[in-house]
């Protein structure tokens, strides 16, 4: 449930790549060929595609977490089920991003280890408190489908691999959009502990939705590699647009209101109001808002985020719990029999 | 038989949410796992083996609930402690550990499948149906969890001191899934749940002493008669109530409402 088409490119200028064959790669894009693994390619894009795919990979596992801590909790067993299947299919889109990361010449295990120690990052909006029931519908709904938005059209970029693993995780992502869905309409169509259940985690989960797509856009965004390579396709802020143009109207045909807000450290909402900016703008057809808080937003990339360590600490505490685990397999017996 | 007698709904219900309670418990606690399994692969793998779990569960639900009158969700959710019918081993907690989780799921498929076996030839056509559908999927967990058993047996020094030690925890408390309960001759008799429970316990100790020979490992326990009250009878450990009250939280805060 995530997308990460806002990791940069690092070019490396001492790198020297041949110009020819430089300008056949980037005619091969323009032509809406696919980049294959074992093409040639240059430097930058191989090491900007690997750290995307990573930070992908590492988003959606540990995107399991908030939502696996509610597995255990949930109110039906209709709910227990589909929620376990979710997050599991979170850890398979994280295991396939990681063998497109692996192709390209990490190992999975260097992939692990730089995760826990701090060393690569995973998605911002995972740094955000799931504190009730309403938070998993939440999620489900605005972040799967701003995920939705994002993957799209990364799916449409240009590395054959990532593109293929795109196409597989937005279709299960489909599924968990019309689950969280159906939970939001389930709790606002509820009592009134449930629809304020649901506005209160709304207000929790707005803001970080809108910064889901990254920060605004710098003026030349569309020249730079990232865009000029096809590593994504569309820019931050329209991005942002289209996820607000839908899901504005959405909220507020289902009775959320729309608040800004201010949080405490922990990310609770300590004070709210309406958002005055909202009102569609009958010229463009576009929503206008409030800005996300951008402060808040590059202090809780830098770590300090109401989530950050919690996060770190329990994906840290499952590699370690599962260490012997991985060395029995690595180092036991040979040639086991079949058990049956 | 399609229609249960009177006299014997009680001790029949009780043998329904044995298993659903069984099944809706190891569910639940394999459940935890999701997204902290020891490797992607089998984090997935043994996600499934829950999901399969709570949806048996619920197919043992709704046929309980249709002879109580009462809805699946009701019974997952909405007892008293001492109504649940499951045994000591689903409740106790894996403290996270692999080797404990990979034991406490052997023990249980293992005997699952011979419940289900006797299940199967049940004069009560529905639970009959439902047990056949059921079988094939445990036939699958059963192959993961005597696999795992052997591959960390037979794995590192450190991987078969660890198994060795949770099946010295867990062997014994298994044993209460064998619990009579009230009624369950009745039951043996009328051909609801045909085949014996002493049977069925010699088949699992020998089908278990088997897998653990091949996985290098040893089990030492002895049935006795047991004096005190077990799961099966609504007596439970002293993690059952936590685990109950966690499942049940969201549940609680509106219980009959959809959610």
């Amino acid at each position: 449930m995530s997308g990460s088409g806002n990791v940069g490119v690092h070019v490396d200028h001492n790198i020297q790549e041949d110009p020819e064959k430089l300008a056949e790669f980037q005619q091969k894009i323009d032509d809406g060929m696919l980049i294959e693994v074992d093409d040639w390619m240059p430097e930058a894009y191989r090491t900007g595609m690997l750290k995307m795919a990573e930070h992908h990979a590492n988003s959606e596992i540990i995107g399991a977490l908030p939502e696996g801590e509610w597995i255990t909790r949930a109110p039906s067993l209709r709910r227990k089920l589909a929620l376990t299947a979710k997050v599991q299919d979170e850890v398979g889109h994280g295991q396939m991003l990681y063998r497109v990361s692996q192709d390209l010449g990490k190992t999975r295990d260097n992939m692990l280890r730089d995760l826990i120690t701090g060393k690569t990052k995973y998605h911002n909006v995972f740094n955000y408190p799931a504190p009730t029931w309403g938070d998993i519908a939440m999620i489900q709904w605005l972040i799967d489908g701003a995920a939705i938005l994002n993957q799209g059209t990364l799916a449409d970029g240009a590395f054959g691999p990532y593109v293929r693993t795109m196409k597989r995780i937005n279709m299960e992502e489909a599924f968990h959009f019309k689950s969280g869905e159906d939970m939001v309409l389930t709790l606002m169509g509820g009592t009134m502990k449930q629809r304020e259940m649901g506005q209160e985690a709304f207000d929790r989960w707005w803001y970080p939705s809108l910064m889901f797509f990254g920060p605004r856009d710098k003026p030349n965004a569309e020249q730079l590699p990232p865009m000029r390579w096809r590593m994504k396709t569309v820019t931050n802020d329209g991005l942002r647009q289209r996820f607000i143009n839908r899901f504005a109207p959405a909220a507020l045909a289902l009775g959320l209101k729309i608040h800004v807000v201010e949080k405490d450290e922990h990310g609770m909402v300590t004070s709210k109001k309406p958002d005055e900016n909202l009102r569609l703008n009958e010229e463009t057809g576009n929503w206008e808002f409030t800005e996300p808080d951008w402060e808040e937003f590059f202090r809780v990339i830098r770590g300090h985020g109401p989530c950050n360590k919690q996060r770190l600490a329990l994906r840290r505490l499952s590699y370690e719990q599962g260490h012997w685990v991985r060395n029995a397999i690595l180092h036991g017996s040979k040639n086991l029999p079949p058990a049956a | 038989m399609q229609s249960i007698p009177d006299n014997l709904k009680p001790p029949f219900t009780d043998l329904l949410l044995a298993i659903a309670d069984d099944k809706l418990m190891l569910g639940h606690r394999n459940s935890d796992w999701t997204g902290l399994g020891p490797i992607l692969e089998e984090d997935i793998a043994f996600s499934s083996l829950a999901q399969d779990e709570i949806a048996h569960a619920s197919a043992f639900y709704e046929l309980a609930g249709e002879l109580l009158g009462t809805s699946s969700d009701e019974l997952a959710f909405g007892r008293t402690p001492e109504e649940y019918r499951c045994a000591a081993i689903v409740e106790v907690p894996d403290d996270f550990d692999w080797a404990s989780a990979i034991c406490r799921q052997f023990f249980c498929d293992e005997y699952d499948m011979l419940r289900l076996k006797r299940m199967t030839i049940s004069n009560y056509t529905p639970l009959a149906n439902l047990a056949g559908r059921i079988l094939a999927e445990e036939q699958v967990h059963i192959e993961h969890s005597e696999e795992w058993v052997v591959r960390l047996g037979r794995g590192t020094h450190e991987a078969r001191q660890r198994m060795q030690k949770a099946i010295d925890r867990l062997a014994p408390i298994a044993l209460w899934l064998f619990e009579p309960f009230d009624g369950l001759k009745s039951l043996i008799d009328a051909g609801l749940y045909p085949g014996s429970d002493f049977d069925m316990y010699d088949t699992w100790t020998t089908r278990i002493q088997d897998i653990l020979e091949k996985a290098e490992l040893t089990m030492h326990v002895e049935i006795g008669e047991p004096d005190d009250k077990g799961g099966r009878r609504g007596v439970h450990t002293e993690h059952f109530e936590p685990l109950l009250n966690d499942m049940c939280e969201v549940y609680r805060i509106e219980p009959g409402v959809a959610w």
